[in-house]
Formats: C-alpha cells, structure tokens, sequence
C-alpha cells in the first residue's frame, strides 16, 4: 500500500485518539449565572396586557402567545390565537420546533406570572430569544381588559385614553355590546388548535451531493 | 449557511448567500477536479471497479469532522451552534431509497448531475431533467406525501447521542469504520475487472 496514505490514516487515528482524550463539553450550553442573573433582574421582559391586547386586535404575525397553564385550563379558556404548551411538555419535540421559529416573538402566559415567568427563565436559561413573559397572566388581562373599570373624571386624559382602548378591545373580544361585566363566554376566548411549524428550514444547507 | 460564523454575528447575514454562492462554486470544481461528473465513475461504486466516491465523501467527512472537533475544543468554533437537521426517520429511509435508486439508475446524484452540465454532458443533461420532473411531480402530490414527509421526527439527534457515547469516540470509531472501507475497497478493486472510461 502506498506509504502516502499509511501515513495519512496514522495521522487521523491519532488526531482521533486525541479527540478521544479531550473532556467532553456539556451537551447543553447554558447561560452563565452572571449573565441569567442580570436578564432575571431586568423587567423588560414583562408586556402589559394591554400592549399584548393591542397586538391581538391587530393580529400581529410576529406575536406567537403561549398559553403553560395545564391543557384543561386552557381548554376552558385562554387568549384569542394561543397555543397550548403546558410546563411540563416545555422540552417536547412540538414545543421545541415551536418555540424555534425565528422572526416571532414568544409570550408566555399563565393565570398569574408565576409559572409562565418560569418557563420563561428555563428558556432564558437555555439561550432562547425573543422570549416575553405577559404581566399578571390571564387574570390580570380579564380584570383590565374584560372589566368595565371606569377612570375617575380627575384622572388624566392618559387614564381616559386607556379606557377608552380597554373599552374597544372588549367590544372586539365580546362583541358589540355594552354590557358592564365581563362574562367569560366562549366568544371571548376563541382557541385556535396547536399551530405546530414544523420542518423550520431556514438556516438548512440542504446538504447532501 | 450553517456553519457558526454568521449566527455568532462575525459575518454579516447579507453575506449569507455570497458566500453560498463563492462555496458552492467552490464545491463544484472539488467534485468535478475528483471525476465526480463521470456518471462511470460514480457506478464504479455499485459495480465495485472504482470506490472513488466512497474515498472522497468519507475523507471530507471524518476530515470535516475532526477539523471541527479541534476547533471546538480549542475555542475556535462553538459545536453547539451547528445547525443540525432535524430527523425525519420514515421520510429519511423512504427518500434514500428513492434517490438510491434514481443515483444507482441515473449515475448521478443531484450535485454532480448539474457539475456534470457545466462541462457539457448530455446523459446528465437528461437526468437533470427527469429530477426536474420529479420535484416538480413531489409538489404537485405534496397533500399525498405530506404525512410520510412529516413522520417519525425524532428531532435533531446526533448518532453519539443516541449511542451515548462521546463525539471524540464516535469519532475515533468513524475514523477507524473509514479507514477499513478504504482498505477494504481497494481490495474489492483489485479483483475487480478494470474498466476503462
């Protein structure tokens, strides 16, 4: 056999050999505590309710809400457009192919801001972007958006401003109607199936010959 | 592209598909200066009188490969920001055996059939066409397939993961695999029949 390739396949062996002997990385590149601790402490992660509102009526493409509270709860109701990835599914395929699409902008949401504050620090945790959480989850939307909670006539014209917006978005969740309170009936909340994108190949070579 | 350098911000995203372009170029002249656009050459594989394919993938993968691994490991590039394809297992193993048989039929496979274009070759010429045809065709019935295509994701795996084993040992043992199919090719070679093309 020619000497050329003898020598050749003793370099690859021990290039191999050493490859063999290098410490093995973690598998799952983590942000660094320093770093996660500053993205914890930094409130912009939190949308209001009535900015994420706004989105819906104008049905933003770029706004993909998730809904972590358990399936039985979502399926009583939830917010208009979101898809349902409880906490406990956060690392399925579905989710993750979900959560990967790029040019959208995660919100999380839950009853309060505990469990989707928590899905959004594992996300954080694992280097994940565009990652939102929605202040005071579904109740707090329901109180300002769904209630009828009239500014007082001192209030500044920013108060009224924001009656006036929350008063038309719920006109447009429950229809034209001048009802006071806000019952939960099932226009409000109109779910749309788990909108799972799958095969996301934008940054795919192809590959292959 | 997928490789590290542009995700990591220390190329531009509109140089993305430049440098597309300058690699497939690039890619190109590698297959063609190999022989690649030699659909003889390409069945010397399934007849077993020429394994140049075999030699040439292997070698750019396992040198690929530990290029990749020494850079990583030297801090040079960051392993975990590759892009891998997610794993589709049924459309994988239904897809291979079609292309298989359209390269063992046609003597080409896509890349080498449109290298083997830009130096003229009519058999190529012919074979370009039926792949037109074919995707065009695999659009059409895309609402037929669309449950095969979609099946059996099992996201994006790599085999030392699945195997549990490191990817320096899984690159030792693929090293090893490729060096033992070199040499078992250039056996099969010698008793082979020589053709000449």
């Amino acid at each position: 056999m020619n000497k050329q390739y003898l020598l050749l396949s003793a370099i690859l062996i021990l290039a191999g050999i050493g490859l063999m002997l290098t410490p093995k990385k973690s598998a799952v590149k983590e942000l660094n505590p320093e770093q996660l601790l500053l993205a914890v402490d930094d409130p912009s992660r939190f949308l209001s309710t009535d900015l994420i509102t706004e989105r819906i009526i104008k049905k933003d493409p770029s706004l993909l809400l998730i809904d972590v509270r358990p399936a039985e709860q979502y399926k009583v109701f939830s917010l208009q457009g979101a898809v349902n990835i409880p906490l406990s599914l956060l690392f399925s395929e579905e989710a993750k192919t979900l959560l990967g699409q790029e040019g959208k902008e995660k919100v999380f949401f839950s009853n309060d801001d505990i469990l989707a504050d928590q899905a959004w620090q594992i996300c954080k945790r694992i280097k994940m972007n565009d990652i939102f959480v929605m202040k005071g989850g579904v109740n707090f939307w329901f109180n300002t958006i769904m209630k009828d909670n009239p500014p007082n006539v001192t209030d500044d014209s920013k108060a009224q401003d924001l009656y006036t917006f929350r008063k038309a978005a719920r006109q447009y969740f429950m229809g034209n109607t001048n009802q006071s309170q806000g019952n939960s009936s099932e226009s409000e909340g109109k779910k749309e199936g788990v909108n799972v994108v799958k095969k996301t190949t934008s940054k795919s070579s192809g590959g292959g010959c | 592209m997928t490789g590290p350098l542009i995700p990591m911000g220390y190329i531009p995203e509109a140089w993305n598909n430049v440098i597309a372009v300058l690699l497939g170029a690039g890619f190109g002249f590698t297959l063609e200066a190999s022989g690649f656009s030699s659909s003889r050459k390409i069945m010397g594989t399934f007849y077993g009188y020429d394994f140049v394919v075999l030699r040439v993938f292997f070698t750019a993968a396992i040198t690929a490969l530990v290029g990749l691994m020494y850079f990583d490991y030297l801090g040079w590039a960051d392993f975990s920001m590759m892009y891998v394809l997610p794993t589709y297992l049924t459309a994988a193993i239904v897809g291979g055996i079609i292309m298989g048989m359209g390269f063992a039929m046609g003597g080409y496979c896509p890349g080498t059939s449109f290298c083997a274009i830009a130096i003229g070759k009519i058999d190529a010429l012919v074979f370009t066409t039926g792949l037109l045809i074919g995707i065009f065709a695999f659009s059409e019935a895309f609402p037929l397939v669309e449950k095969i295509y979609e099946s059996g994701n099992l996201g994006s795996i790599k085999v030392s993961d699945s195997l549990g084993i490191s990817d320096g040992v899984f690159t030792f043992i693929l090293i090893i695999v490729a060096l033992g199919m070199f040499f078992g090719a250039t056996l099969v070679e010698r008793k082979v029949k020589k053709v000449e093309y």
